[in-house]
Parts: structure tokens; sequence; C-alpha cells
């Protein structure tokens, strides 16, 4: 794999490792090696302020427990905790040799890493107690000091052997503060290592003793929560100051994929929910013991709460349990199974009605019969574990069809028509809302023939909005999802909508206003169904103006999704294939439902703003009628009061029943330091969650009337005022400057921004229909950042000269070729080239490609028979085939998500319209009138010079 | 008492049922922190809405519901003391009125004067704002009326 040198300093190299899969930079004059992309010049000593950054004592712990994580080098490993010297001398004081041994005997493998930190001054006192196994019972406790002394009382009599753990917090008063490393590189002139977009954010440095259990999953990991900084300012004058954005971006019910390593989330199942009774903060890793371990201390306001009784007791084994080994302290993840008093009323099953539009358009291009046969298929696989899942079926035109689907083994569904759309009512009070399993016969019965019963149908005309009133009546007593399936735009009864595109708006500054609703009924009605429990799905499928800006309404505000399938028709199997698949996961998902999520954090910091599909139903209340898997929530930040603290705590409690009925909490607890100085917030800064914010800010601008031109403006505004900030106050150079300076962490910031004012949801021009931006929106603020980065910096890899290992099946599944920068200079005419965004992959064929080529993995004679457009590849027997159907299979399921990606070929010489929509996603290029990278580039650092 | 005089006096009442609708709208903010809300009720008394929607006393779906009943009405309220002002030839006052007029009706062409419960926690900062402005306006208004009524008293009398 090639190494991009990234701007090196003298003395540094650069070398793959493969092993660890991450750049390692090699001093070449003392063969001390690290991870951190160096700063200064090589030197023989290494001056200990340059020194590179200390990975903190949990992280380091995190190595113990990750075998297969990053293993430090050696060299970092002694400069981390203090270097040799300041080692030797310190180790006779503690009469080293004797010290070691009991303490690797007793306490085997997991803390060693940790076992340096040892060596620092106060810990003299508690040396007896490790040489000793009977620490709990020692009667030195008097000699200790402040903290540790009630953490060590607090721990008296829980036997076991983690008591030692909390002693480890002991030495972060000698400890300094760590600090991340501010490293400057120029912009200007570079290309891009867009390999980094995948790179892990900053790691928040906390005080090595913020956690009382000192466990190595005090960490969220960063798809469920991360923040736009990795420490947090102590004042909002100085957050002002830096001008950079804070804000929590958030996925808390993402999916759980082994395939991804993802840990499952610890339950805690004996439901004793120890909770803060001023700031109803649940108990978390950062909390302290006092008074014995009789109480604790909130670790957001600060209150003293007594611990619940049953805290330390196992109910299941009915014998006393070792409090230090519960999930909840140390796991920054967890779910608490929780009692009734987090019900307002039984676990209620999951719900689901189907709204389908049985018109002549939705008959014609055979959505009916696809929604029918994938229903029909996914039977099974709807969430029905304890037999309790009700669903309904309505099919709607110019009137509603009910059907009535009777239990029984032999019972046949019949229908019932309704064509009062004004006043809508139901016409039979039982046997509409049917247990999925007691009259599965008549389901599958009506599913077989729906799409035969309305074949020779001529009417033209959508009732939408009545027929979700009347699903709305069917299920709001209990709560649930409605999945409305529409093939053309409502135009009668409630909440009918015009074909309002005017061409002649596209590209001007009214455009937006295509981008927002035109009826209020789908925000009231939204409204009605977020209070009764009911979320609404949409699939749209129309090939003409549906008004999705519209229609997303009624998914955003109750927490669903809406999918839009373009032009449908499912007689091109590929998009049959496509929308059955992402319908079937969508009802094979295992949906929390009547959730609410509630961010509580330290004194001081308030929400300030929520960017999501919800509805907020009180200052910090997001309510969801039913949690969606992989959805992603941006949440603002601001401060009221001066942090003094150390370090704060924000936690994310989730509360939902899952679809098997039982009530649960989510609780996401993370800890950031605090920090005053402008250079560290810089340091610390998270380019993906910064652009998640931007993203949603900018589509919020949008829907909030104001014209894309702002949009663009905002995102571009405020990436120039962070470098402005940064060039000024950090890298202290004032005045014009051929350079554009920016931290090393947020390098790719400027590239992501500049991939988002040329996504197809902000882009300027004036052929882009108002549905697909009003969907392209969407999806920019609902994708977790996981598939957001991909949305807006695609991935681009070359086929034809791949690596050998690639495409083959390696440690971690199949091996794809390296991530190439987005720019056409890297399309090659005869080369067979990849790129894809996550919602589409494009099979980039060049014109002069060679005939063996084509034939290897098309199975066609040559370019000139080969057709672009949506595309399955054939299976062959040969290994390109092979490994070119693996990758693409790969990147298939690489992302979180329903999303089935369309394959299509890209000829290079034909098809024009898919030539440039391929070609517009390779954003370091000149488009029409968008800029380049590097002249956007250009922009931003013209604005700054100018500026300042 | 003369025309002018009756006018001044329905124009203060007018005023000052205004000024009690923006109370309502409007209130005290109180600056950051959640009070007791037992204490709270007491010092506020009717001064509510805005304020108890960020206090979490009242969900955004009812603020709304109740909001919206009153403001048409007040528009309404405010467009006719205006066209009496008009119509009765007092230019001073109209020329106030007249810009607060234009705006209703510019908030109402564009259909945006309604309270949109799933946008309020978003725009609330500018919905207080704007209520805050017209409380001053009223208030201001109140007084001047006053005046004017007691200008026309004062020269009634005269008389």
């Amino acid at each position: 794999m090639n190494v991009q040198p990234v701007m090196l300093p003298q003395g540094w190299e650069a070398r793959w490792d493969a092993a660890a899969g991450a750049t390692i930079y090699v001093d070449q004059a003392t063969g001390h090696s690290q991870w951190e992309v160096p700063t200064r010049p090589s030197f023989p000593s290494n001056n200990p302020s340059v020194s590179p950054p200390a990975p903190t004592g949990p992280a380091a712990a995190a190595v113990a427990h990750h075998g297969k994580r990053r293993q430090y080098p050696t060299a970092q490993m002694a400069e981390v905790y203090g270097g040799p010297a300041q080692q030797q001398a310190q180790q006779p004081a503690y009469g080293a040799p004797g010290f070691q041994q009991p303490q690797q005997a007793g306490y085997p493998g997991q803390e060693q890493p940790a076992q340096p930190q040892l060596f620092t001054p106060g810990m003299e006192q508690q040396q007896p107690a490790f040489q000793q196994p009977a620490y709990p019972q020692q009667g030195g406790v008097d000699q200790v000091t402040g903290q540790f002394q009630n953490l060590n009382v607090g721990a008296q009599g829980y036997g076991g052997g983690a008591q030692q753990q909390p002693g480890y917090g002991q030495q972060a008063y000698a400890e300094p503060k760590q600090l991340h490393p501010v490293n400057t590189v120029n912009l200007i002139g570079m290309q891009p290592d867009v390999r980094g977009l995948d790179a892990a954010p900053p790691q928040a440095l906390l005080p090595s003793n913020a956690s009382v259990t000192n466990s190595a999953f005090i960490y969220p990991d960063p798809s469920y929560q991360r923040c736009t900084l990795a420490s947090m300012p102590t004042t909002q004058s100085l957050l002002n100051k830096s001008k950079l954005p804070l804000a929590l971006v958030m996925a808390p019910y993402r999916s759980y994929r082994e395939s991804d390593g993802d840990e499952p989330v610890p339950v805690v199942s004996d439901s004793v929910i120890a909770r803060c009774r001023r700031c109803r903060v649940y108990i978390n890793p950062f909390v302290t013991f006092t008074e014995g371990g009789n109480r604790w201390k909130c670790c957001m306001c600060g209150l003293s709460n007594e611990v619940p009784q049953l805290f330390d007791w196992d109910s299941r084994e009915n014998k006393p349990a070792d409090r230090w080994a519960r999930k909840e302290l140390n796991h920054s993840v967890v779910e608490f199974i929780a009692p009734t008093e987090y019900m307002v009323r039984p676990p209620q099953p999951p719900v689901y009605c189907f709204v389908i539009d049985v018109s002549q358009a939705a008959i014609q291009n055979g959505m009916v019969a696809t929604a029918a046969r994938a229903i029909l298929e996914s039977l099974d696989n709807i969430p029905n574990e304890d037999k309790r899942t009700k669903v309904a079926f309505i099919a709607v035109s110019t009137s509603l069809h009910f059907f009535s689907l009777p239990a029984g083994a032999n019972a046949e569904s019949s229908m019932l028509v309704v064509s009062d759309l004004a006043d809508v009512f139901l016409p039979k009070p039982v046997d509409l809302l049917v247990n999925l399993t007691e009259s599965r016969p008549a389901i599958e019965n009506l599913l077989g023939k729906l799409s035969d019963m309305f074949q020779n149908t001529h009417t033209v005309g959508n009732a939408l909005g009545s027929a979700l009133q009347a699903a709305h009546e069917l299920i709001g007593k209990i709560g649930g999802k409605i999945i409305a399936l529409s093939a053309s735009l409502p135009t009668i009864g409630t909440g009918a909508l015009k074909a309002r595109d005017d061409p002649k708006l596209l590209g001007t500054s009214k455009e937006s206003s295509l981008l927002q609703a035109a009826s209020s009924f789908y925000k009231t009605f939204a409204i009605e169904c977020s209070k009764s429990q009911v979320s609404v799905d949409m699939f749209l499928f129309s090939s003409q103006y549906t008004d999705v800006a519209t229609l997303s309404c009624l998914p955003r505000y109750t927490s669903g999704q809406t999918y839009l399938y373009p032009g449908f028709n499912a007689s091109r199997s590929e998009e049959a294939i496509k929308f059955a698949t992402e319908f079937g996961k969508v009802l094979a998902t295992p949906v929390g439902l009547e959730a609410v999520i509630r961010v509580r954090a330290s004194r001081g910091i308030r929400m300030s703003a929520f960017h999501g599909n919800f509805f907020i139903r009180s200052t910090d209340l997001l309510a969801l009628p039913v949690l969606p898997l992989d959805q992603n929530y941006v949440i603002e930040l601001q401060l009221e009061e001066d942090l003094k603290q150390p370090f704060v705590v924000l936690q994310t409690a989730v509360l939902h029943t899952t679809c098997y009925g039982e009530r649960r909490i989510r609780v996401i607890t993370q800890a950031l330091p605090t920090t005053d100085s402008i250079a560290q917030l810089y340091a610390s800064a998270d380019q993906v969650a910064i652009t998640s914010f931007l993203t949603n800010k900018a589509v919020e601008k949008c829907m909030s009337g104001s014209s894309l031109d702002d949009a663009r403006n905002l995102v571009t505004n405020r990436l120039s005022d962070m470098l402005q900030v940064y060039k000024n106050q950090v890298a202290g150079s004032a005045g014009a400057s051929a350079q554009l300076a920016i931290p090393a962490n947020l390098s790719l910031l400027p590239l992501l921004a500049c991939g988002l004012v040329k996504h197809v949801g902000l882009r300027e021009g004036a052929t882009i229909p108002p549905d697909l931006r009003a969907y392209a929106q969407d999806l920019l603020t609902t994708l977790p950042c996981q598939s957001l980065v991909p949305y807006i910096h695609a991935r681009f890899y070359s086929l034809h000269n791949m690596p050998a290992e690639a495409g083959t099946i390696g440690e971690h599944g199949v091996i794809l070729p390296p991530a190439l920068n987005l720019t056409s200079e890297r399309l090659e005419r005869h080369g067979l080239f990849l790129i894809e965004d996550g919602q589409n992959i494009f099979l980039w064929v060049g014109q002069e490609a060679v005939p063996r080529l084509v034939q290897d993995v098309f199975d066609l004679p040559s370019y000139a028979e080969l057709t672009g457009g949506k595309f399955t590849m054939p299976v062959l027997d040969n290994p390109f085939n092979q490994r070119v159907n693996a990758i693409i299979a790969k990147t298939r399921e690489l992302r979180r998500g329903v999303y089935r990606p369309y394959l299509y070929v890209v000829k290079s010489d034909a098809e024009p319209a898919l030539r440039s929509w391929a070609l517009s996603l390779l954003i370091e290029d000149r488009m029409d009138h968008m800029s380049s990278y590097a002249q956007y580039l250009t922009r931003v650092k013209n604005k700054i010079n100018g500026g300042s | 008492m003369g025309g002018e005089g009756w006018l001044f006096l329905f124009a203060v009442i007018m005023a000052a049922v205004l000024l009690f609708t923006m109370v309502f709208f409007v209130s005290l903010d109180t600056g950051g922190a959640k009070p007791d809300p037992a204490t709270r009720r007491v010092a506020d008394g009717q001064i509510i809405m805005f304020s108890d929607l960020e206090c979490d006393y009242i969900n955004p779906i009812d603020l709304c519901n109740k909001l919206n009943q009153f403001v048409l009405p007040e528009m309404i309220a405010h467009a006719f003391l205006t066209l009496l002002f008009l119509l009765s030839g007092q230019w001073l006052a109209f020329l106030l009125n007249a810009p607060l007029v234009g705006y209703n009706v510019n908030k109402i062409m564009g259909k945006n004067h309604m309270y949109d419960a799933t946008e309020i926690f978003r725009t609330l900062s500018g919905h207080k704002k704007e209520s805050f402005i017209k409380l001053g306006f009223f208030l201001v208004s109140f007084f001047y009326y006053l005046y004017r009524m007691i200008l026309a008293l004062i020269s009634a009398e005269s008389d």
C-alpha cells in the first residue's frame, strides 16, 4: 500500500503498518516510532515538551483489553510515564525489586499497562497494601489521603480484587494535565489524504482519576456519540472566540453489527437504577462514592445521594455482589431494564399499518405487486417474538379500501370501501387491525391477491392524506408505525397537494421555497401522530413530482424516514430488488417504541438546539414514537456558566419499549475534560462531527426559508471563521499569508465542506429536481456519521490495477483497494473504477478498456457492447470478476442502515447525464460553475486574508 | 366630551387590552436557571406562556393552540383601532400604528402568523423578541392615547 508523505519534518519517515492498519511515523535518528504525525524535526534527544502526546491511563488500559488494538511502541511508552531517567530516580525510593512481583501475582494481566503510573509521589503510603492480598481488611486506612480514603472505606467488605482500582485515581494529582498535540499543517498545494476520513476522532484526555473503576469502557464508541470538541471550553466567551461549534452528534440506537466488531450493549437486569435526586442523572463511571460507600456524589450537580440498598446485592444468586463489577460503573453505554415506574402504560405491542397506493400509477409501475410480495416474504421477520404484533392494511386511490382479516386457519380477507374522504371513519370496529400470528392465513391471502384486485383500475388520484388519517384512527389508541407507499402526488381528500415544481424557480433564490412544506396538514397531522405514539415511514415511487419536501415532514416529526425511488419500475429487476431489500430490512428492524430521548449535562451546559427526526416535546425532551435504528441526531450545546471542574459529563438517556415488550433505558455517558486554551480546543476538534453539525445547520437554513446560496455560505463562512481564528490565535501568523494553516485533526474539514456545498442537497445549479434535493437533504440530516462521510465525500477505487490482495478475504473480511482522491485526474482511459457514496455505486469503464477486461468483468466481448445504466453484475468463473463482485458486495454491506445502493455502469463516452452524475461525485474537480477543491481553498484563504 | 375624547378613551382601553395580551404572550425572562415552580407561579401571576414553555410547564402543542386563538383577534383589534384613527383624521396616531399593521398584514400574506409547534423551540427567541417590542410599543401608545384623551377632555372643558 502506498504511503503518502504528509509533509513530514526532517528526519521522520512514514511507514505503513499492515498489522495495525495505520501509518506509523519513525524517527530515523532515534528509532522512536509513534502514530501521530510528527511536528518537529527529529533530534537525537527529544525535549520533553516536544515529546509525542501521552495516551492517558485509561487509554493505555484499553490497549490491554483489546489485544488486537494498537500497541504502543516501547520508546513512547517510557516517555509517557515520565521517561527512563525519572523512573530510575524513583524506583529505589519504593524498594522496587520487591514491589512489582507481588503486585503482578495478585492482579495478573489486565492492569499491567497502568503499572508505571504507580511511580508517582504520594503513593508510598499505599504501598504496603499492594504487597498484602488482605487489602480490604487493612488497618492502615487512616494513613491514606482524602479521596482515596473515602473510596477505600467504601470498598471495604465487598471482597474481590477490584478495590485497587480506585487507588489508581490518586496519582492524577501528581500527573501533569494531558494535552492534545497541536500540529499545524498547510492545506494549499497539498493533496488531502482521504484515508484520514475513517480515522477515529481525537480521544477525550480525561484525568486518570475521572472514573471510579478505571475501566477501559468509559469512552463511548464514536458511533454512539461524539462531540465536536473532545475538550470542553471553560466559558462561552472562549467558545465564541474560537468560532468552533459545540454540539453532540449521536446515534444512540445504532445497529449492532458483529462484523464491525461491535460490543453488545451491557444490560443491567436487576432494575436497581440509581439516579441523582436533583438532576435525575443515572449513576455512571464518573461519580464518586463518599461516606464509606453509602452515598454517591453526582458528577453533574454535586448532590450527595444514597446508594440504593440492593446496589451491592446479586438478586439472582441472593448474595452480596461486587460493586466495582457493576456494569453501569464500568461502561459508558449501558442499558437498564426499567421497572414499572418508567411506564405510562403496559408495554404496547408493535403495530404496523400499511397504507398502499393502488391508483393506476402504482399498479402500472409494479409497486403494489413488489410491495405485497416483500411484505409477504418479511412476515416472518417482522418483530413478533411474543406473538403480539398487530398489522392492518389500507389501500387507497380515490377511495379508501379497508381489509377485514378475521382470525382462523381458512379465513379469507374481505374488502370494505369507504369513499367519504372528508370525514374519515372506520367501516368496522373489529378485524381491521389484527394479530399477525392469529390472522396469518387471511393476511397471506390478501397479500397474494392485492395486486390482482386492482389490476384493471383506471382511477387516477390519491387520497393519501385521508388514508393516513384513517390509519391513525385505526392504530392511534395503541401507537405504532404507519408505512405509507405512494406512487403519485396526493391530489384529493385531506392534505391534497399541487404540482408546484416550477422549473423557472430552479437555480434562483426562490428555489428553497420548493423545499419547504406546501401544506400545513402534514405538520399538524405529524403532531397528532407524535401525541398518540404513531410514526410514519414514507416510501415514494413517483416518476413525476411528488413533493417530497412536504410529505417528508410527516416522517421528520414522527421519527420516521423517507425513502425515494424516483421513476420506479418493477420490471427492471435492479429497482425491484433495491426496493424489496430495503423495505424488507425496514420491516425487520427491531424498533423501539414510545421512546423519549433526554440529554443531561453538568451544571452550566445547556442544550440549545436539536436537529434530527423527532418532535421536541419540551425544552430538552425529544419524543420519538418509534425509535429507528441508525438515525443521527445533532444537539447544540451552550455554556451558561463558567465550568470550573476538571471535566464535565454529558449523558444521553433513551427510554423506550423494545419490540418484545420490555421497557429499557439506554444510557450513554460521555466525559470531556475542560480546557481554557484555544489551541487545545482546536487540537481536540472532531472534523466528522463538525461536518455533521454544519450539514444540519445548512439544511435547517434552507428549510427555514433562506436561499440555498445562504446555506452554502453558512458552511463556507463557518469554515473560514474557524481557520481565521486558528491562524491568528494558534498558529500565530497575523496578516496575509500564502498558506492556509489548519490543525492536523481538521485537515479534511475543508474537503468535507467543499463536498457539502457541492452535494446534491445544496449544490448550485438549475437542473436538480426539487424532489431529489429534498430527499438528499433528508438523508444529510438523518444518516449517521459513518454513512454521512461517504455520502458527502464518495469512495473512489481503481479496480483495473488494484493490489493483488484487494477483493480477497482478509482478516477483517474482504479487503478493499486503497481509496483514491476524488479527482478525474485518476481516471484512466483504459481503466475500471468504482465510485460509491452509500446510495449509488458507479462502475466507471474507460473507453479504451481492453476487451479482456470487459470480458472478464461483464462477460461481454468488447466495450462497444456494454450499455450504461443500472446493472447487475454477472458472477463469472474468473478471479478478477470474483474480486470485483466481492468488492461490490463489501461496499454494499459496509455501512449501517437499510440502503442497498444501485450499481450503475458508466461508460466514459456515452450517456452524458449518467456520466456527469458520476463525475459530480468527484468533488475535487471543477464542475460547471462549481469551484474545484483548490479554488475553494483559495476562496477560503482570500476570505481569511481579507478579513484579518 | 367630544368625539376625540371618546376615540382616545376607546384607544386607551384597546391599548390596555393589547398590552395584556402581550404580557400573556411574553414573560419576564427568568434568566437561565429553572426556578422553583411554586415560587415562580406566585411571582409572575398571569405572566406565562413563552417562559412557561422554557421551563417545561406547558408542552409546545398546547402552547401553540392557546396562542393561536389570540393571534388573529389581536391583529384585527389593532387594525380596527388604526382604521378609526384614519377615519377620524388623527394622522399622527395613524402613522404611529400603520407600520405595525403593515407588518401584520405581511405576516398573514406569508402565512407565517400562526405559531408552529414543530418549529417553536427554534424560533422561540425570535417570538420573544417580537412580543417584547410589541409590548413596549403598546405601552408607549397607551400613554400617548391617555395624554391625548386628557388633552381632549381639557379642551372640551374649556369650551
